[in-house]
């Protein structure tokens, strides 16, 4: 064969490698986060689609994860067996109205069920967060289907040990913290496509508290690298430049001190 | 020869099946209102003793049949499409008395079904026989002996002859039956109040199981509001027990809506969700249903676009239905307050009135009553903007916040939380709350806050009492609590 007639498969539109991440599969919502939108086939949060977050611990890395998204809906947002009470004060200062939460608090597990389907059918709801540690595949497949029917952005919490369990969620990811630093560690098990196989560091914490901790001599996730007991003066200029950036000046006195 | 009937006008007469277990008053009220939805000229004739005996309804659809599409489509809508909820059989005729008559020689159709073609015979009006005139009953020997049966023949006699022998009335029904005469009859009219009485068939011990009798006086209910376009906002659900088996009691179950709403599926679910909650103390024999308020409907605004239909439950069915079932301090929706103290500056309060929920998020709903639709757009504006200021500094704020602090164990003057906390950043000097006595708005809050760290859980928000207006020189002593977590 002459190679100028030599086609490759990559070229041709209408075939997809399974090394490619879907693309065109319904509405997103873009995360906040360009590396993270970067992994997401489409480039955000599926609307309509179960998006299942584990984590060691109920409500450690949620709003992190979620919140910039979610301050750019507008519409009911409900919250399913929330481990605590949101603190609408934190939440408005990101950007995301409180009085649009509806927290259903309720302990039994077919009670959540119960809930959370209702808020996906509910037409002034647009997204739901759902704490289910006990959830079981057939359920969420319910609930799958009832978010895609409705097209709402649905979040189910888990504990870890969900991973090895089989589930209907169209994106699986966990979350962790490292042992040292600020930052949030996301490992993609599940997409549309080829599973990650790194994880993320971001650093998914508000521009303000962001700048205060990098202040405090915590690593920011691009400098994992550095040695913290590192204290030239490159890193302090660099610091300060990015408070100045974040629209702290130093030298006024804030409330808060650095320890 | 007298002129025939005018045949402009068209009378219908049905009377109700009774199988066994039907409830016929209740039924006959339901049929009423069934055909008040094609004529406004319905009436209940009570036709006494004779071969039809008993209560027949009858109607006049000649008004209506331009509206329907014509006679042979308004009889197959009311025959086929939105034919009555139980059985009848139906006779037509040109005037109310001549369908009545013909009704009475319907036969009773051995198997009931909708589908049935018009079985009452095409009998001429002269041939009907006398004992299907009511005003014909008490004279009926002496016709016979006179050799009258059918009307044709009485209509044959002397006017005059007729009225002395016979009285006035009897003249009087014949011109009516023959149209000579208008036929007038107290025209049915819709209640104000709905009210519906059940009796079941057998004894109910069983709160859930009462919802089978429900459903049908609900239908009922259904039936009566779309009529008078109203939405209904409380109804009472009651029942009373045997009076002869217990000492007579009563209980009542009452239902309200934020939204008046027709949606009888979703007054269903919230009786079926309280009827779960609710214990009968002895077996129930009879049921009610009552309205105790009702509006008018306003009608739902529906867009062309595609992208606006939006499927789904409304908001105010949505949180009724959850309150209802899983209890109403379950749903919750903040409620904000001006003070320094952090736990204090908002409460989750149960979402008591779904149109201020809906008017502080400044949702657009669908239908809502005349009322609300007025009261909607001036709903609460102060709550958004109040977060807009210094939202800046609001991000160092952490997003879950415990409701009651949790006192930490400290070893070394190191508070502990699963682990020892490493603090980062702060202190953020909070002093509120000393004005007021310690019984009315809290206690006096003085309190240093810190951002800390633990390998566990990452940030947290936790505070050093300063007890007494003076920072004990002595850190051991001091109280850490944790009080909000971030993340």
């Amino acid at each position: 064969m002459s190679p100028s007639s030599s086609i490759l498969l990559q070229d041709i539109d209408d075939v997809w490698t399974a090394s490619e991440l879907a693309t065109s599969q319904g509405k997103v919502i873009p995360t906040g986060s360009p590396e993270l939108n970067a992994q997401l086939p489409d480039g955000g949060w599926p609307v309509g689609a179960l998006v299942e977050i584990l984590q060691d611990q109920s409500g450690q890395n949620d709003w992190r994860l979620l919140l910039p998204a979610l301050a750019k809906t507008t519409g009911v947002l409900t919250l399913v067996g929330a481990p605590h009470a949101p603190f609408a004060s934190a939440l408005a200062g990101q950007g995301l109205n409180p009085h649009r939460l509806l927290c259903i608090n309720t302990d039994m597990p077919s009670n959540r069920m119960w809930a959370t389907e209702q808020a996906l059918r509910c037409t002034e709801v647009t997204a739901v967060l759902a704490w289910l540690p006990l959830a079981r595949a057939e359920q969420l497949r319910r609930l799958q289907m009832s978010a895609a029917e409705h097209s709402k952005l649905l979040f189910v919490m888990r504990p870890v040990k969900a991973q090895n369990e089989s589930s209907p969620a169209v994106l699986r990811l966990i979350t962790s913290n490292p042992a040292q630093g600020d930052a949030l560690l996301v490992t993609i098990f599940k997409r549309r496509g080829p599973p990650l196989a790194q994880t993320l560091v971001l650093a998914a914490r508000p521009a303000r508290l962001g700048a205060l901790l990098a202040l405090g001599d915590l690593s920011t996730p691009c400098s994992m690298e550095e040695k913290i007991a590192d204290a030239s003066i490159h890193t302090f200029i660099e610091k300060l430049s990015t408070l100045q950036r974040a629209g702290i000046a130093p030298g006024r006195s804030s409330r808060f001190s650095v320890l | 020869m007298a002129p025939l009937p005018n045949p402009s006008m068209h009378w219908i007469a049905l009377q109700p099946l009774s199988p066994e277990g039907v409830d016929l008053p209740n039924d006959f009220v339901a049929l009423g209102w069934w055909a008040l939805q094609f004529s406004p000229k319905v009436a209940r004739v009570n036709v006494g003793m004779g071969v039809a005996a008993g209560e027949v309804l009858v109607m006049e659809v000649s008004a209506s049949e331009r509206l329907f599409g014509g006679r042979t489509r308004l009889l197959a809508c009311l025959f086929q499409s939105q034919g009555p909820a139980v059985p009848v059989k139906y006779a037509r005729g040109s005037t109310s008395l001549i369908a009545i008559s013909r009704l009475a020689l319907t036969p009773n159709p051995s198997a009931p079904n909708r589908d049935l073609p018009d079985a009452a015979p095409r009998v001429a009006p002269d041939d009907l026989p006398l004992e299907t005139l009511a005003a014909a009953l008490p004279h009926l020997g002496t016709l016979a002996r006179v050799g009258c049966t059918r009307w044709g023949e009485l209509r044959a006699l002397p006017r005059g002859g007729v009225v002395r022998r016979f009285g006035l009335d009897l003249l009087d029904a014949l011109d009516r039956a023959y149209g000579l005469k208008p036929e007038l009859y107290p025209w049915l009219v819709l209640p104000e109040v709905f009210e519906a009485k059940l009796e079941l068939d057998h004894q109910i011990g069983a709160a859930p199981a009462l919802m089978f009798g429900a459903q049908r006086l609900l239908k009922n209910l259904q039936l009566w509001l779309q009529l008078r376009h109203n939405g209904v906002l409380a109804l009472e659900l009651g029942w009373t027990m045997d009076a002869r088996r217990n000492t007579a009691t009563q209980g009542a179950l009452t239902v309200r809506t934020a939204e008046p709403t027709q949606d009888i599926v979703h007054l269903q679910r919230l009786l079926g969700e309280n009827l779960a909650h609710t214990q009968l103390p002895a077996p129930v024999l009879y049921l009610h249903l009552r309205t105790l308020q009702t509006e008018k409907l306003a009608g739902k605004s529906a867009s062309l676009l595609i992208e606006d239909l939006q499927k789904g439950d409304s908001l105010h069915q949505m949180l009724e239905r959850v309150s209802a079932r899983l209890g109403t301090d379950s749903v919750l929706q903040l409620q904000q307050r001006a003070d320094h103290r952090p736990e204090h500056t908002q409460s989750w309060r149960p979402v008591f009135d779904a149109s201020k929920f809906i008017a502080q998020n400044q949702i657009k709903t669908g239908a809502r009553g005349i009322k609300g639709s007025k009261n909607g757009s001036s709903g609460n504006q102060n709550a958004p903007t109040a977060f807009s200021a210094t939202s800046q500094d609001h991000q160092l704020y952490p997003t879950w916040l415990l409701t009651k602090p949790m006192a930490l164990l400290v070893k070394n003057s190191i508070p502990f939380y699963l682990g020892p906390l490493t603090l980062l950043a702060g202190p953020q000097r909070i002093e509120a709350g000393w004005w007021g006595p310690a019984a009315d708005d809290g206690d006096c809050a003085l309190r240093d806050y810190y951002i800390a760290r633990n390998l566990q859980t990452g940030l947290v928000w936790i505070y050093r009492e300063r007890l007494g207006g003076v920072a004990k020189s002595n850190a051991s002593d001091t109280p850490w609590y944790l009080h909000g977590l971030f993340g």
